[in-house]
């Protein structure tokens, strides 16, 4: 998600430690608190319980330092044109805005809570006891488990009746079953050994265990405060959970979500200062018993074995803010996105090395990536959001590790959608203007932009159908609704309402591994790969 | 699909008796859009939300309101600064746009 990127500058952390005082005795008195916990009621899953930021800005004495109380009053009562940011106004009382802005302007960025392994123990809940009593098969109509596909619904207020993991068929469209998940749904993964178990992770980093036959929750643990890192094991017996609030991360077990161990994240960074780092992207690969885990400030990629004592090899130096990635050649090979060095470094997963870092762009988002075989090279897709006038998307030689090309696109781009059987790789324009609304097609063979679709909303985090044959794409923030194209002749086909739709994931991404790579291709990798399951 | 709209276009077109063109449901939406959805929605408001629903109501209820908003006869912090950015044109195609959403 655009929204997801974060900076810490190292500055403001260290500015903010001499107001940590001040907090302390303003929290004692009963305002401090009433509007402290109206933060966290209303502001937090988005701006951070830390007010560090999160999907939105970091909102403490020092980032609202000079900033007019009216406006920010205004802002709170009408929401932000163009964001995420919904109107407050009769949701909460003027004295509560007035309160929470000055509340807000003498609040530092605090440091982090704890969630420890205990807290996430006791934060599981059980909705079925019994998972013996769930139906045999699904319970409605479908050809193949492959065809669903899951949209994170955020609801306007980024919780509430209308944050929701929405499932549909997507051969006929139609919605097959909604899991309430309490606040914004925000990535939807699959268990890839055993089809009925889908994961949602939140806003506020609960995980919901659903089953996709009953279409319900089963259970649920909350693994931190914030963060999108979530994996799962090639074996579907673990999931790995990365925070940015608190710099953590856990394996559950993926059946009872039970916690069995949590990692520290810290290290030392490029620059040679030890850190304390935020979570970034989590992968589960198909090439072997291991997750890879980001730490987005200190700069490392971490291969944690599945074995007794989960040990950790580290692979230090990859870049500068690292935060997305996803995998090629089998799984073999990460390719993960570095912000601020403007850069995707590709590392093999068997030597546990860093192959190369390649040209990315400018703050290259790969979404969830996207690859393609053209031509008998196979081509890796990277979107990047574009902070300055590069905005284009970076295609590389994955067979060679260079790059091919950089396609000018119309704006900032922060996730591509690609499909064996379709001819185009969407991109989602997100530059904040009536762009917003658009994605381009890029065709696979000649690398130009060939059409832009007008699907409204903030468009974005386009995904193709498991069998090809339709594109779906969000028209997220206030257009309310999944919009379905024709994948060849991109015509508009249907349209699915819900409330501030955001990523979407199709159950065929357990088969191909990354969007765009032949299912078939993998499985014959596969059997070429020792010890790789099927 | 054609015909209906056609035909509320029309009735719209007729029904604001101030406007010298006919409404636009399009234009109606595009300003749906960037004004009014964020409160009230594009199709309609979230379950969770304070603001009244706009989705079917009567067109002409709709114009006189927002006329009502924008003169500040009828007050409200918010709609008398919204309403206050809306033309004529704009009221009438937000109207005809609103009142044939089905809610």
């Amino acid at each position: 998600m655009k929204l997801i990127k974060k900076r810490l500058p190292n500055a403001v952390i260290a500015g903010v430690a001499a107001f940590v005082l001040p907090l302390a005795v303003q929290a004692a008195s009963d305002d401090g608190q009433k509007m402290h916990q109206l933060f966290e009621e209303n502001c937090a899953s988005c701006h951070g319980s830390d007010h560090g930021g999160y999907l939105a800005p970091a909102l403490n004495a020092e980032t609202l330092k000079g900033r007019s109380p009216t406006a920010l009053r205004t802002i709170i009562m009408a929401g932000s044109f163009d964001t995420l940011m919904p109107p407050f106004y009769g949701k909460l009382s003027d004295d509560n805005i007035r309160g929470l802005v000055s509340h807000l302007q003498k609040t530092p960025k605090l440091d982090n809570p704890a969630w420890t392994i205990d807290d996430i123990k006791k934060s599981l809940k059980v909705y079925v006891k019994d998972e013996s009593t769930l139906p045999a098969k699904p319970a409605y109509q479908i050809d193949n488990i492959d065809d669903i596909i899951g949209v994170a619904a955020r609801g306007k207020y980024g919780r509430g009746e209308g944050s929701r993991a929405i499932f549909i068929n997507s051969k006929t469209h139609q919605k097959i079953g909604e899991v309430p998940t309490g606040t914004a749904a925000h990535i939807i993964e699959y268990n890839p050994a055993n089809p009925r178990w889908a994961y949602v992770k939140t806003d506020t980093a609960e995980i919901f265990k659903v089953d996709l036959y009953s279409m319900q929750a089963v259970r649920s643990v909350k693994t931190g405060y914030n963060g999108p890192g979530i994996g799962v094991s090639r074996d579907g017996k673990y999931i790995m959970a990365g925070s940015f609030v608190p710099h953590n991360a856990v394996i559950l077990d993926a059946d009872t979500l039970e916690p069995l161990k949590t990692f520290e994240l810290e290290g030392i960074d490029p620059d040679g200062k030890q850190v304390s780092s935020d979570s970034g992207m989590i992968i589960g690969t198909p090439f072997d018993d291991i997750f890879a885990i980001a730490l987005e400030n200190a700069g490392q990629v971490w291969v944690v074995d599945l074995k007794e004592g989960f040990p950790v090899t580290r692979i230090t130096n990859v870049g500068h803010h690292l935060h997305d990635a996803f995998l090629t050649h089998g799984g073999q090979k990460l390719m993960i996105a570095s912000y601020d060095d403007s850069i995707v470094a590709a590392i093999d997963l068997k030597d546990r090395k860093i192959i190369k870092k390649l040209e990315a762009g400018c703050v290259p988002h790969v979404g969830g990536g996207s690859a393609v075989v053209v031509d008998g090279r196979t081509l890796g897709f990277g979107t990047n959001f574009g902070d300055c006038d590069k905005t284009v998307v970076s295609v590389w030689d994955l067979d060679k590790m260079e790059v091919v090309k950089q396609i000018p696109v119309d704006g900032g781009t922060e996730s591509p959608a690609a499909h064996a059987d379709a001819p185009y790789v969407a991109v989602d324009i997100i530059s904040k203007d009536r762009r917003a609304r658009t994605v381009q097609l890029i065709d696979k063979k000649t690398l130009e932009v060939v059409k832009t679709l007008d699907v409204g909303g903030h468009a974005y985090f386009p995904e193709y159908s498991a069998d090809g044959k339709f594109l779906y794409i969000s028209a997220g923030y206030s257009g309310d609704e999944v919009v379905v194209y024709d994948s060849v002749t991109l015509q508009k086909v249907a349209t699915v309402p819900m409330e501030s739709p955001a990523g979407i994931f199709s159950h065929g991404r357990v088969r191909y591994m990354t969007r765009g790579l032949s299912p078939d291709e993998l499985a014959q990798r596969d059997g070429n790969l020792k010890g790789a399951k099927k | 699909m054609k015909a209906p709209i056609i035909a509320s276009l029309i009735v719209a077109g007729l029904a604001s008796s101030v406007s010298a063109q006919a409404a636009s449901i399009y234009a109606g939406e595009a300003r749906a859009a960037a004004v009014c959805s964020q409160c009230h929605g594009i199709r309609g408001t979230s379950a969770d939300a304070p603001f009244p629903q706009l989705a079917g109501r009567d067109a002409d209820y709709l114009e006189s309101a927002l006329k009502q908003y924008r003169d500040k006869t009828r007050k409200s912090d918010i709609m008398n600064n919204i309403a206050g950015s809306l033309s004529d044109q704009d009221i009438d195609n937000v109207a005809a746009y609103y009142a044939r959403i089905k809610p």
